[in-house]
């Protein structure tokens, strides 16, 4: 079984300046449809509740509320994938799902609230193998469409945190140390480790772990050849049967210091990244525990597209075919001549002097003697 | 050739150490000992380009995809929490964050007002504890507050300790120790790999030497 991402051939890319954002999620939408997820719209807020009994998995935790004209609480939504958890009903098929959604919470909270348009998939129900390769497939075709450089770290938390719990360090320190992972800090890890009473060699092996970087099928091999004990072997496991599934995928990287950003994902996780982005662009993984504290015996992989960011880095100029700059123009004669243009199928704008931030193909000055330039 | 480095250095003492040490790794720039009012300085075999920039900033170049790598203090680390890669501890720079305050003097079991300009490192520290604190962020000359009786303490780095003994003030307890640590951009990690584990690698064997 090997699965291909790929949307036919795409010389253009995002992070070159040869696409466009639109371009984006013009391809976006066409691989989803290409495999068969269908889109899901959702309203701007839902009813606070859920968010409330749910807060700890909202990144951040800040959650912008207001009271509707009957009294309940709504809030604007600040995660797209529980809305859907709550809005789908159990079945026998899957629910594959697209969307493209803004939600709005607060990153960085030194920045205030803000407004994040993201798009992403959601596979909901009775999980298989393939229906979790197939949403990584998806999420490495994701990239493809931004740029053929791009690059997609997979984890599986079970990896890092079975090794700390086999070598006996649990609770508080465990979750330091796997923050210091997160950070590659070797430095402060071992001493972390000390305290925590692990064991050198215990150790010696976490922190080769957590600087291994190697293609998916490469990393797993060298993943099979160390001495694990039973949690982090059976996370080795699933990598294993990933890596078989997808096949030799140049991009795909492994990468176990990887955490994700949403507090629901657990197991396996997924970054991706693209050349002129500070940040990774794309964000996912299982969420298998959201779906069950919502009550449900089912499964769930998924990830974001977070198109802010290439909206920020990436802002389209706009542009006009010709740029009239008028003085003391007749406005007959410039209305004469600009809608002359238009009828020869140009953009054309009227203005006193050029605009900031408008590209203009021609530029035309227009006088009480008409064209002088034009 | 690899890709070209951009390094984002602190300017000052620190700056001038860390790049002695990167020119002792291999990575030197004369350019950058000639002075004058250039802020980018590239390297002859365009390895690396160093750019110096005020300390509390290099995080910020470095999160946001500006510099590749840079060097940054604990104390910056811990106040801002970038979202990078913390690679090394180049073990310069060293210094401890300490509470400092008038020795002898008695602290009320009530709210503890404690002044600095480390909000979050104070923060963190006093709820590790469990103690109450009123944090009052000051941005300078922080050991004028518990002489005025503007705090009970202090939070700040303290190197020597002259400035404390001169104004009748002492460590009371320390918080952590502040060195210089080689950063990351999370991104450039991945797509300049060999050039930044390189790097690490003759930091390392430079440190050691």
């Amino acid at each position: 079984m090997v699965f291909s991402g790929e949307q036919g051939t795409k010389r253009d890319n995002i992070a070159d300046n040869t696409c466009t954002v639109p371009d984006v999620r013009r391809r976006l939408r066409g691989l989803f449809e290409q495999w068969g997820y269908t889109r899901y719209r959702m309203g701007k807020f839902e009813e606070y509740d859920m968010y409330a009994k749910n807060r700890n998995f909202v990144a951040g935790g800040a959650i912008l509320t207001f009271t509707d004209t009957d009294g309940r609480l709504m809030a604007l939504k600040p995660d797209v994938t529980m809305s859907i958890v709550k809005n789908t009903l159990p079945s026998e098929a899957l629910h594959k799902l697209y969307y493209f959604e803004s939600v709005y919470r607060a990153e960085d909270p030194a920045s205030g609230f803000g407004e994040i348009p993201q798009a992403g998939v959601e596979c909901i129900g009775e999980l298989d193998l393939s229906s979790v390769c197939e949403v990584i497939a998806l999420a490495a075709g994701s990239l493809e469409a931004m740029s053929e450089r791009y690059i997609l770290d997979i984890s599986h938390m079970g990896v890092l945190s079975g090794i700390l719990e086999d070598a006996g360090v649990d609770g508080d320190r465990k979750e330091e140390l796997l923050l210091l992972a997160e950070g590659k800090n070797s430095h402060e890890a071992r001493a972390v480790a000390k305290k925590a009473g692990m064991r050198d060699e215990d150790f010696e092996l976490f922190d080769r772990l957590i600087h291994l970087r190697a293609r998916l099928n490469d990393a797993v091999e060298t993943l099979e050849g160390l001495r694990l004990g039973e949690k982090a072997s059976e996370a080795v496991g699933e990598l294993h049967a990933i890596a078989g599934a997808l096949g030799k995928r140049e991009n795909i990287y492994l990468d176990l210091s990887l955490r994700s950003d949403a507090r629901y994902y657990t197991g396996l996780v997924m970054k991706g990244y693209i050349p002129g982005l500070a940040k990774a662009v794309l964000s996912g993984g299982r969420y298998d525990g959201l779906v069950r504290r919502l009550h449900r015996e089912e499964g769930a992989v998924g990830f974001a597209v977070y198109l802010g960011l290439l909206e920020d880095a990436h802002a389209d100029a706009e542009s006009v075919d010709v740029l009239v700059i008028c003085e003391n123009a007749d406005a007959g004669a410039l209305f004469d001549y600009v809608s002359a243009l238009r009828k020869q199928g140009l953009s054309a704008r009227v203005d006193r002097a050029a605009p900031g931030g408008l590209e203009d193909k021609r530029l035309v000055r227009f006088t009480k003697e008409g064209p002088v330039n034009g | 050739m690899g890709e070209t480095l951009n390094v984002a250095l602190p300017k000052g003492r620190l700056g001038d150490k860390v790049y002695k040490l990167m020119e002792s790794a291999g990575y030197g720039c004369p350019e950058v000992l000639s002075g004058g009012r250039k802020l980018i300085f590239e390297s002859p075999e365009g390895t690396v380009r160093y750019f110096f920039v005020k300390p509390s900033d290099v995080a910020i170049y470095v999160e946001r995809g500006a510099a590749d790598v840079g060097v940054a203090g604990k104390d910056i680390l811990l106040e801002y929490c970038p979202e990078v890669y913390e690679l090394l501890d180049l073990g310069l720079g060293k210094c401890r964050m300490c509470v400092c305050g008038v020795p002898g003097r008695p602290m009320g079991a009530g709210k503890l007002r404690v002044a600095t300009k480390f909000s979050k490192i104070a923060r963190d520290y006093y709820a590790g504890l469990g103690r109450s604190v009123d944090i009052i962020h000051l941005n300078g000359s922080i050991e004028l507050a518990p002489i005025l009786g503007l705090s009970d303490v202090i939070v700040d780095i303290v190197e020597t300790g002259a400035t404390l003994r001169e104004n009748g003030l002492g460590v009371l307890s320390e918080v952590c120790p502040i060195s210089a640590r080689l950063i990351a951009n999370k991104v450039s990690y991945k797509f300049k790999y060999e050039e930044l584990t390189e790097l690490v690698r003759r930091l390392r064997g430079a440190l050691e030497a």
